[in-house]
């Protein structure tokens, strides 16, 4: 909202992703900040930041899927794993390099999205989450099966080469980062175009968004392979970052963690989902420091500590936004910025 | 081969047991409670609890977990679920998943990654006529088929179940007819929570008491209860006699040494419901815009 008296005088103005010179300025230190924070920050942050790096696009993905489009899915580490196996099979087994394989690997995890996407045009809600719920346990199954993808044991994945040297954490850091920043781009972009606004028809209600004759089927399908397209991506990053990619990486529970980001980012928000991925590897890094301190209060429990201690945690967190704060990080920030742009006024 | 079919049917009746729990709550309050398989689960471990540490007798653990059970399913209805009444249905999903996370992470901290053996659980084999089954099977067999029976009567003819189908088809004519919605609510999910602590005591005995027992057992029911068409309780038990079946035929013949019983389940339901999008016997829900 803009302050009274302000107005979008030109349609270029109401559809630009940053509007104002300030904002450009801000944009522009962040991202030096953000590309710099590698040289000075140490390598625990540094491997930290790469992995929200890693999660946030999945997240995306996940925010167009379930955010704009409204398809719930459970089902997004699976398709992760679709990229990044695709990532371990082109870079191990045929020696391709690995900027071929980061199209190749959203492509596929995109195809697969559009395979358990199918149903969704006939049933939703309920029946559809529980369809990528399925979609997560055939995937990851048919991966532990066969001896090409490396059962249980999973594949070693051939690092990327920049002049003949492996990239160190803080170049990887700095490759996530682009990748980010294009990711975040494109869905900023995507929620401005017509693809974007039926997105949000299809969500808000099918049936109203097919009268006015808007292609369900097209839409849901288009949804879940950008959708499994940016999983994919994320796939392609972390099975490069690990070196080493197993079945057992790719859970349920790190889909959860997916759709609980985007809960707790904020539903249908680009940056939403990126500071939900943010907030949620924040409270997996608090979990050592915490479980320490419960380790010391009781020290008969033992070695389970963490683990118990990671769940619970999370499943706090998680219900708190959801009881109090159900429209998310970005929400309140927005009501903040909001705040102080308008102050001493309330509109 | 008979024996192998004859494992799968009584295993497939045990599983519907399961479903059972989730079409309890969700056909009065349209919740879809996916911590139904972390219940059974802690439920199972109280029970582990109460025989083999505290040392009560077999009938009395039991006589304790099922009210336990039942405490348990309206502290999550009252302290989770009810918050959240009106919110879009992702929500109350998630909030149930989060319960589900937070009854794990209490069993770890009580009772450790180990698993356990209820004194109870009887051995061997049994001889019925020409096939071998497993004792634990065909106990949990007969127990859920005595509860579906039950359950049956109970939605016919006591005031209780008929309450819960006007619930059921719809909350506003529920009101208008004299019936406290909330606290049919409350009471659908004390009959679920009961269920599972009985279903804690019949996969306790049929898989032992591991820490993958609830994800083991939601894996096993979900596809069951998509199947029979999320409300019908007679379509969970035939649904669950198909999985049950396929299963154990999946186990057994290994086509291409693939480990097909883990994940035929869930292939059998994307196929049905690729065909009927509402499950085996599930209501088609007529939407106006």
């Amino acid at each position: 909202m803009l302050p009274s008296g302000v107005f979008n005088r030109r349609p270029q103005q109401d559809m630009a992703i940053v509007r104002t010179s300030a904002q450009w300025l801000l944009l522009a230190a962040a991202l030096v900040f953000l590309f710099t924070l590698s040289l000075y920050a140490s390598e625990v942050w540094v491997n930290w930041l790469i992995m929200v790096g890693i999660y946030a696009v999945a997240a995306l993905g996940m925010h167009i899927m379930t955010g704009l489009c409204g398809q719930f899915s459970m089902g997004q580490s699976a398709f992760m794993a679709l990229g990044a196996y695709t990532a371990a099979i082109m870079g191990s087994r045929y020696g391709l390099s690995p900027w071929i394989s980061l199209p190749v690997s959203g492509l596929v995890a995109g195809l697969g999205g559009l395979v358990f996407g199918i149903p969704a045009l006939r049933i939703k809600g309920f029946y559809l989450v529980l369809t990528t719920i399925a979609a997560q346990f055939v995937i990851m199954w048919s991966i532990r099966q066969f001896d090409y993808t490396g059962k249980t044991y999973g594949l070693t994945v051939p690092a990327i080469t920049i002049g003949g040297s492996a990239l160190k954490d803080a170049q990887f850091w700095w490759l996530t980062l682009a990748i980010v920043v294009v990711m975040i781009f494109f869905t900023k972009n995507i929620q401005r175009t017509t693809t974007g606004r039926k997105f949000v028809a299809v969500r808000d209600n099918d049936l109203a968004a097919e009268v006015m004759g808007i292609n369900l089927f097209r839409t849901k399908l288009l949804a879940f392979f950008i959708g499994c397209f940016f999983a994919g991506i994320s796939g392609w990053l972390w099975a490069h970052y690990l070196a080493r990619i197993t079945p057992d990486l790719f859970t349920f529970d790190l889909s959860l963690w997916f759709l609980a980001m985007v809960i707790i980012g904020g539903m249908g928000s680009t940056s939403g989902a990126v500071m939900g991925a943010a907030a949620i590897m924040a409270v997996d890094k608090a979990v050592p420091y915490l479980s320490n301190v419960v380790e010391k209060a009781f020290p008969s429990l033992g070695f389970q500590i963490p683990f118990a201690l990671g769940l619970i945690l999370f499943a706090v967190v998680v219900m708190f936004f959801l009881l109090i704060e159900p429209k998310g990080l970005y929400y309140r920030l927005e009501k903040i910025k909001l705040y102080y742009r308008l102050n001493p006024f309330a509109y | 081969m008979d024996d192998i079919l004859v494992q799968g049917f009584l295993m497939g009746g045990v599983i519907a047991l399961v479903a059972l729990g989730f079409i309890l709550v969700f056909k009065s309050s349209g919740v879809l409670n996916l911590a139904h398989g972390e219940m059974i689960a802690i439920l199972a471990y109280f029970l582990y609890q109460l025989l083999a540490i505290w040392d009560l007798p077999a009938w009395l653990g039991i006589l304790v977990a099922v009210p336990t059970g039942a405490l348990l399913g309206v502290l999550i209805e009252r302290l989770a679920v009810r918050p959240l009444l009106g919110q879009p249905f992702l929500s109350v999903l998630m909030m149930t998943l989060m319960v589900s996370f937070l009854l794990r992470g209490v069993r770890y901290l009580a009772w450790g990654p180990d698993s356990y053996i209820l004194p109870f659980t009887p051995r061997g084999q049994w001889e019925i006529g020409p096939v071998n089954v497993i004792p634990a099977t065909a106990i949990s067999f007969a127990a859920a088929m005595l509860i579906f029976v039950v359950l049956l009567l109970l939605f016919r003819y006591t005031k209780v179940g008929l309450s819960m189908r006007v619930v059921s088809a719809d909350h506003e004519v529920a009101q208008s007819l004299g019936i406290r919605v909330k606290q049919v609510f409350s009471i659908s999910w004390a009959m679920g929570g009961a269920l599972a602590a009985v279903c804690g005591v019949l996969m306790g005995m049929v898989y032992t008491v591991t820490p993958v027992l609830g994800g083991m057992v939601l894996g096993a029911g979900l596809p069951v209860l998509l199947l029979g068409g999320l409300t019908s309780i007679p379509g969970a038990v035939v649904a669950g006699l198909i999985i049950g079946v396929s299963t154990a035929l999946g186990d057994y013949y290994r086509p291409g040494g693939l480990n097909l019983g883990e994940i035929i389940a869930w292939i059998v339901m994307l196929v049905i419901l690729l065909i009927r999008p509402y499950g085996l016997f599930g209501e088609k829900r007529i939407e106006r815009i």
